[in-house]
């Protein structure tokens, strides 16, 4: 079994009208057992960028860690909040630094521009960014969550059909795979505020 | 994890029977996996190698069915030949010579129970390697490790059937939260001399449990 296999995960982030939406599952397992059924894996940047990590679990962790501490220190230096662009151009550049020795993670970044647009965009593990206009995914369940969001998607979507497109998305994919799942949470971003919901699914 | 060959479909699973006074109660969970993907969400893995005879399997896929398919084979034409319907006992005994004949080359714990005139209820269970028990109940497939403690305080002997069933659903249901490899929805069968009573149990009627 593969490293990014060994604890299992789901990420999906998408574009809607002026807001986006990112949503992870909450299982943590050792290979087949599941040890928590509530474990972050997504967390506040600042209050317009979310950053959720599929991968491995300590990985996840420390580099919640690691951001948090990065953009602390930018915002001391530049007297500003980081935008979504930059901290992207951040994180890959933290991972690319340790090109011959990885993080086993893949990161989706959710946030909203200084003027309100939406971003997102995926990384692999060494650092290569992904810019999407309408979804990125990440995890175990990355190829069902593909397959959801394709036929799901459509663009202008509001804050509210837009938390159930990616609802779905994500409960339909996590269904289908072994090691994600046990639960869900989706953060929707909006220029007035996040709103933040759990997910009741399967806890098979 | 189990050694199946690359692509092999796995019946990575928690199933279990348990006698009781006129019969015996046997459960599964549905999932059937290849590597993470879960090919089947809604599989049957409780198998009719006798009018009265079931068994429960895990392991690999195409190992637990061929091997049944044979002992079906087998069983039909016992009864023809004997004129009487096999006992339990001898269907366990077909499944354990195929199973330890060939243990090089299957992958397959598997749980044969049912009803007979001469015992009742009965209940025998082959672990890899082709050995032969018979427990009052048994647990097997992946998922079985999570509730051997759960099992061994909750099981009492004589239970009516009402009580075994609970507690086959209440042991499936929590080896399904922590087992990856289980999952789906619950079948139970019960076993009596007066046949086989099918049942289903979804996700959201499985008894409470703690799930953080």
């Amino acid at each position: 079994m593969s490293i990014m296999e060994y604890n299992g995960s789901a990420v999906v982030a998408m574009v809607g009208k002026n807001c986006v939406a990112i949503a992870t599952d909450k299982r943590l397992g050792q290979r087949a057992l599941t040890v928590d059924m509530g474990f972050e894996k997504v967390a506040p940047v600042t209050d317009n960028i979310y950053i959720g990590l599929a991968g491995l679990a300590t990985d996840v962790m420390t580099l919640h860690d690691r951001f948090r501490m990065r953009v602390n220190l930018y915002k001391h230096r530049e007297e500003r909040t980081i935008e979504p662009k930059t901290f992207s151009n951040m994180v890959s550049h933290m991972l690319y630094e340790r090109r011959f020795g990885p993080y086993f993670v893949e990161p989706v970044i959710a946030g909203l521009e200084k003027n309100g647009q939406p971003f997102i965009c995926s990384m692999d593990l060494i650092g290569c960014i992904n810019y999407a206009d309408d979804f990125v995914v990440a995890g175990t369940a990355a190829d069902n969550l593909f397959g959801m969001c394709e036929s799901l998607w459509e663009p202008d979507l509001g804050p509210e059909e837009l938390f159930e497109t990616v609802s779905q998305a994500m409960l339909n994919a996590v269904d289908r795979d072994s090691m994600s799942g046990w639960g869900a949470v989706v953060h929707i971003l909006t220029p007035e505020g996040v709103i933040t919901r759990e997910l009741k699914g399967r806890m098979d | 994890m189990t050694t199946l060959k690359p692509g092999e479909v796995n019946l990575g699973t928690t199933i279990m029977a348990v006698k009781f006074d006129g019969g015996v109660v046997i459960a599964a969970d549905s999932r059937t996996s290849t590597g993470t993907y879960v090919a089947n969400r809604v599989t049957d893995k409780l198998t009719k190698v006798e009018e009265l005879i079931y068994c429960c399997r895990s392991g690999s896929a195409a190992d637990t069915q061929a091997v049944a398919d044979i002992v079906k084979y087998h069983l039909d034409l016992y009864t023809s030949q004997h004129g009487e319907m096999p006992t339990v006992k001898v269907a366990a005994s077909l499944f354990q010579e195929i199973c330890y004949q060939n243990k090089n080359n299957l992958s397959a714990w598997i749980i044969v129970a049912g009803w007979d005139k001469q015992t009742g209820g009965d209940v025998f269970e082959i672990p890899i390697g082709g050995s032969l028990h018979r427990p009052e109940f048994a647990i097997a497939g992946s998922g079985s490790s999570y509730i051997s403690g759960f099992c061994d305080k909750s099981y009492r002997p004589g239970m009516s059937k009402e009580e075994c069933i609970e507690f086959a659903k209440n042991a499936v249901g929590l080896a399904i939260t922590r087992d990856g490899s289980s999952g789906g929805v619950i079948r139970l069968a019960v076993i009596t001399k007066d046949g086989v009573e099918r049942q289903v149990v979804y996700g959201n009627e499985l008894p409470a449990q703690y799930t953080g």
